[in-house]
């Protein structure tokens, strides 16, 4: 055999091997980064931690299966949200036989027919993928063609409809057709203008517990040195709402445990679970929202290069070591600063995202976390231009009494809305559930002080936006006209 | 939904489903497996429309039926309890799916969207009494498709359809056939 000839068996070989390790190093456990075909959306670069968490189908399911387990992790976390929203376009209205003939032109059963994620280079406002006239295919033709069913809408082009201020693909409760002509002739701003659930919240009745004082907080001798937290606990919510020390400090001990129990189980840095014990609805949005998606309870764990082989029949072949080695790193349960793709702060990089965060834990403060923890991190324009606003001037006058509770508009009025469940208010840290399209903000916000057609135009005009509302909206969305006109028509058509 | 919506939806699913399992079982024809379901699915419907909503709404006047009946905070129309029960048919079981139609719907969507869609409904407004049955393709899967008279049972219904703005109809009497229920069962 010619040296020629071996040096290609030797470099085929070696390159047969290289690539072999590398794909069974990748498949047990190894950075499987290289394999990313393109970048992700904002805000599911979070939970990049580990492929499975999207790509949920077992190692060798055929494509089929792979995209229905695809579709299934969307809806693991966004499928609350559209049922809350009534989405206009749910999976289940387009199954059945006679749906086939709009599922050829788009198979809106599946969510990833509009919403491909790794391809960035068409990927438009809201994760969109599609071409932007996607309405087109089920709404341009026979007793369906809104140009000739809608007179309004003769002479308009499909990619508006959902980028006009007047239709979203799935919710719809602030731009439906009754809802507008409802609404139409509403001031643009209400005479008493105050956010209803932030007043009820602000002004309910706590519990009848009873209260703490400095004297009665039971901590080890090190920890009742600390004068300025405690007196910072003493005056917080937690000590109104008689949570001692040991209620967060030695979770693990008894309720009304001695000195020497709590001093035994004492934790200096709580984690998050003790906060979640009391506060069950908050932290559940927190770990759906863009601070805390990747607490989700179904962000997939780290590949275990055993459980690995035991898929490919090896199971227990691999040494311990080897195994630990090539076992996945656990990420890290929460996000810094610095991962965010916002403009945010430079001296904020390092911080991470926990209910401290925002909410110090010994000086419980909502109105601190409502807006400065918020300002402290963000550093775009809209957050800037905040503190020059109307809002703040309210969030102001509302802190300094001048104003009614529920009359101050923070930050969190509108990005970590308040709702009710069961008849308990409380914040939701969910700030997706609300945030993009930005109509979704109408009903939960904006319309407790603002008339439907002011805030439709307002959330339009993107320079508003951005300067947080200072002046007044250059952007004029048609809709409610377009809605009166045709039930004054149907009326007129009745009443002959 | 509301919770009671949601548990009077669910018991219709729940018989038909039934039904419509134990009868296949017994190889029973398509076409009497579909009567059976219609005779449940719009049983159901005649019931919640007369003891629930004409009840509640013109007799008693206690509370409104509104088509957005949740920022109303009013009672489901008849045609949306029937629409609830078909979506959630449709999200469990592809055994079988029902639909309610119309030559004039209110809304548009809920117009013949097949030939045989068209030409039952058009067999059912002009044959009184009689069902329309047929067999189709698809999305390439063949079906046993049947159409049956929607009859306009209740004052509640015909005052819906003659006052909406988008109802071709303005002077529909009780008994008048509004559409047709459509059945489908596949055949591969």
């Amino acid at each position: 055999m010619s040296r020629k000839a071996i040096f290609w068996i030797l470099c085929t070989t070696g390159t047969l091997l290289a690539v072999a390790i590398t794909a069974v190093w990748m498949f047990l456990g190894g950075d499987r980064g290289m394999l990313v075909i393109g970048k992700s959306t904002d805000g599911h670069h979070q939970i990049m931690t580990t492929c499975e968490t999207c790509h949920a189908a077992p190692v060798f399911a055929d494509a089929a299966a792979a995209e229905r387990a695809l579709n299934q992790t969307c809806r693991n976390c966004h499928e609350e949200e559209l049922k809350a929203a009534g989405d206009s376009h749910s999976r289940k209205k387009f199954r059945g036989p006679r749906m086939a003939a709009y599922r050829e032109r788009l198979d809106a059963r599946r969510c990833t027919a509009c919403h491909i994620e790794h391809r960035p280079e068409i990927t438009r406002a809201g994760a969109v993928t599609v071409a932007m006239d996607f309405c087109a295919a089920c709404h341009s033709e026979g007793d369906q063609d809104v140009r000739k069913v809608r007179s309004s809408h003769a002479g308009l082009t499909f990619n508006t409809c959902a980028s006009g201020g007047c239709h979203n693909y799935h919710d719809n409760r602030a731009l439906y057709e009754d809802f507008l002509v409802r609404r139409a002739t509403q001031p643009r701003v209400a005479p008493l203008p105050v956010h209803s659930l932030s007043a009820r919240y602000r002004t309910r009745q706590l519990p009848e517990k009873a209260a703490l004082r400095r004297r009665d907080a039971i901590a080890p001798e090190s920890a009742l040195a600390e004068q300025a937290v405690l007196n910072q606990w003493a005056t917080s919510g937690h000590a109104a709402g008689g949570v001692n020390c040991a209620g967060c400090h030695a979770p693990d001990a008894a309720q009304g445990a001695p000195r020497a129990e709590v001093e035994a189980r004492w934790v200096d840095a709580p984690r998050m679970r003790v906060c979640e014990g009391c506060h069950k609805m908050e932290a559940r949005t927190f770990s759906r929202g863009r601070h805390g998606m990747r607490g989700h309870p179904l962000i997939a764990p780290p590949r275990d290069p055993g459980r690995r082989l035991e898929v490919l029949g090896l199971g227990g072949i691999l040494p311990e070591g080897i195994a630990a080695w090539l076992a996945d790193p656990v990420p890290p349960t929460r996000m810094t600063v610095a991962e965010s793709r916002l403009p945010m702060r430079a001296d904020a990089a390092n911080g991470t995202l926990n209910c401290g965060t925002c909410h110090r834990p010994h000086a419980v403060d909502i109105k601190r976390a409502a807006v400065q923890a918020c300002a402290s991190c963000h550093d775009d324009t809209h957050t800037r231009a905040y503190f020059e606003s109307t809002h703040y001037g309210l969030w102001q006058a509302e802190l300094a009494g001048e104003a009614p509770p529920g009359g101050g508009v923070s930050c969190a009025t509108c990005h970590l809305v308040k709702i009710e469940r069961r008849g308990k208010i409380m914040t939701n840290h969910n700030q997706n559930d609300n945030l993009r399209p930005n109509e979704k903000m109408i009903r939960s916000v904006c319309l407790d002080c603002h008339g439907l057609g002011f805030a439709l135009d307002s959330l339009a005009d993107t320079g508003l936006v951005a300067r947080n509302f200072r002046g007044k909206p250059a952007v004029h969305v048609k809709s409610i006209e377009w809605a009166k006109r045709r039930a004054a028509a149907a009326e007129g058509n009745k009443g002959r | 939904m509301r919770p009671g919506t949601r548990k009077l939806a669910g018991l219709v699913l729940g018989a038909a489903i039934l039904m419509a399992a134990g009868v296949a079982a017994e190889g029973i024809p398509h076409r009497r497996v579909a009567d059976m379901l219609y005779l449940v699915v719009s049983s159901d419907r005649a019931v919640y429309t007369r003891k629930v909503v004409q009840r509640l709404t013109r007799d008693k006047k206690i509370i409104t039926a509104s088509e957005h009946f949740e920022d109303d905070s009013a009672l489901p129309l008849p045609a949306q309890m029937f629409r609830f029960g078909a979506e959630l048919v449709t999200d469990k079981t592809e055994d079988f799916s029902y639909s309610l139609l119309s030559l004039h719907p209110i809304n548009k969507k809920n117009g013949p969207g097949t030939n045989m869609e068209r030409k039952g409904l058009e067999y059912v407004a002009n044959n009184p009494g009689k069902n329309y049955y047929g067999e189709e393709k698809l999305g390439g899967r063949r079906y046993f498709t049947a159409v049956y008279p929607d009859y306009a049972v209740a004052e509640a219904c015909v005052n819906c359809h003659n006052s909406h703005k988008d109802s071709p109809h303005a002077d529909a009497k009780v008994g008048d056939v509004m559409g047709g229920v459509v059945i489908r069962i596949p055949l591969d």
